[in-house]
């Protein structure tokens, strides 16, 4: 196989592990948006 | 990044303000797709009223996707829209999240409990078959492992989740994310055509978009290309599927440690919290607080229309994360063998649909 051309793991720096995953981000998000709603801070959300 | 694969982008150096500023025009972008899509839908149907024509009801879903693949692959993305344009993985999960406003907790645990045992049914059948496959077609042991896992389980997070676990090769893990994707965005148009053609109601198709597409984003957009209700039940089952990442990626670590003789899993709950996929449990909440009816009938009207809005960006994201080119680019024989198993599984999660028919009604 030829060298990738598909550039999904670039070399970069090692980071420091983040604290929380993208996945927890989006659900503190959605939870923190549901309560805003149920608290009626956000009235209405058009669609 | 002049791929199509947006999947670890480099991160942005500076602190956090920077890499907030950084994901705006991506974001913008991704907003600006999205309501071009819904206001295209909308601007054909009123056209459509005004002048008495029966117009086909092109929804928003296809014409975001077909809008961010336009761009994608003609003026292309400029390298400052690329971080927001890799966030819609981000709004999809929050998308998820809320969606669970719209379903009982009793309706989750029986079309949940139905989609599971589908989903083990699926995930075993699958990881023989194109285990067996890779070895007919001679890919190494470690891409055969990585296509296996991304066809049978969730697509692009149980490769970069597997990947880890079992020290694959950055090269072997591209080559799977690419003919995963690609294969992805086919079965983004051909699924809803095949359920048309076989005239699906919408549960019996939602579950198969859920069991039968890698990706979560490709599922939720298949889902609600055919319809609304169909996207619910596809995003339900592929939140099983999900469900059970953490399971075969625990799986595949302990047997190619045992292979190599490299060090074992330790704390095998912790790492199985750690690959669990954390929106599932959102869903969970969200559902459980809306069955417990703490929000009013406007409230959860709100929360429905939030998670539409999530979705949007989801959408658009897709087609601008697409580019055919590099697509067409891949290893020819993994994306064979990714292409064959996808194939066999779509009729297997078929089959399956319709024997479970009976449990659905």
């Amino acid at each position: 196989m030829s060298s990738t051309n598909v550039e999904i793991f670039p070399k970069k720096k090692s980071q420091p592990v983040p604290r929380f995953s993208l996945d927890t981000w989006a659900v503190f998000l959605a939870l923190g948006l549901s309560l805003l709603i149920w608290a009626g801070v956000i009235k209405h959300v058009p669609w | 990044m002049a791929s199509s694969v947006a999947v670890a982008q480099p991160v942005s150096e500076g602190g956090f303000f920077r890499r907030f500023i950084d994901l705006v025009p991506g974001v913008l972008l991704l907003v600006a797709v999205g309501y071009a899509g819904k206001i295209i839908e909308k601007s054909i149907a009123t056209y459509g009223k005004a002048h008495h024509l029966t117009l086909p009801n092109i929804e928003y879903v296809l014409w975001a996707i077909v809008i961010g693949l336009v761009i994608a692959n003609t003026v292309g993305i400029p390298r400052i829209f690329q971080a927001g344009i890799a966030t819609y993985e981000f709004w999809l999960k929050a998308g998820i999240v809320l969606l669970g406003s719209r379903f009982l907790l009793g309706d989750v645990a029986k079309l949940g409990g139905i989609s599971l045992v589908l989903v083990v049914i699926e995930i075993a059948l699958s990881l023989v078959f194109m285990t067996w496959l890779g070895r007919a077609f001679g890919l190494s042991p470690k891409l055969t492992t990585l296509l296996a896992v991304g066809s049978s389980i969730c697509g692009v997070s149980a490769i970069i989740a597997t990947k880890g676990a079992i020290d694959a090769d950055d090269e072997d893990a591209s080559y799977a994310i690419a003919a995963i994707l690609s294969l992805g965005a086919i079965s983004l148009f051909v699924f809803p055509l095949i359920g048309h053609w076989l005239h699906l109601n919408d549960l019996s198709y939602g579950l198969w978009a859920g069991l039968g597409i890698d990706n979560t984003a490709e599922v939720t957009a298949a889902g609600n290309l055919y319809s609304d209700a169909a996207g619910k039940v596809a995003v339900l089952a592929k939140t099983a599927r999900n469900a059970m990442i953490g399971f075969v990626v625990l799986g595949y670590a302990i047997h190619w440690a045992r292979k190599e003789g490299t060090k074992q899993v330790g704390n095998k709950a912790e790492f199985l919290w750690n690959k669990f996929p954390k929106f599932v449990l959102g869903f969970l909440v969200i559902s459980a607080i809306a069955t417990a009816q703490v929000f009013s009938k406007d409230q959860l009207g709100s929360l429905a229309n939030l998670s539409r809005w999530a979705f949007l960006l989801t959408f658009a994201g897709v087609g601008l994360r697409t580019n055919i080119r590099e697509l067409g680019k891949q290893g020819f024989r993994p994306f064979v063998v990714g292409a064959v198993g996808e194939v066999v599984i779509a009729f297997l999660t078929l089959g399956l649909v319709f024997g479970a028919d009976k449990f659905l009604r």
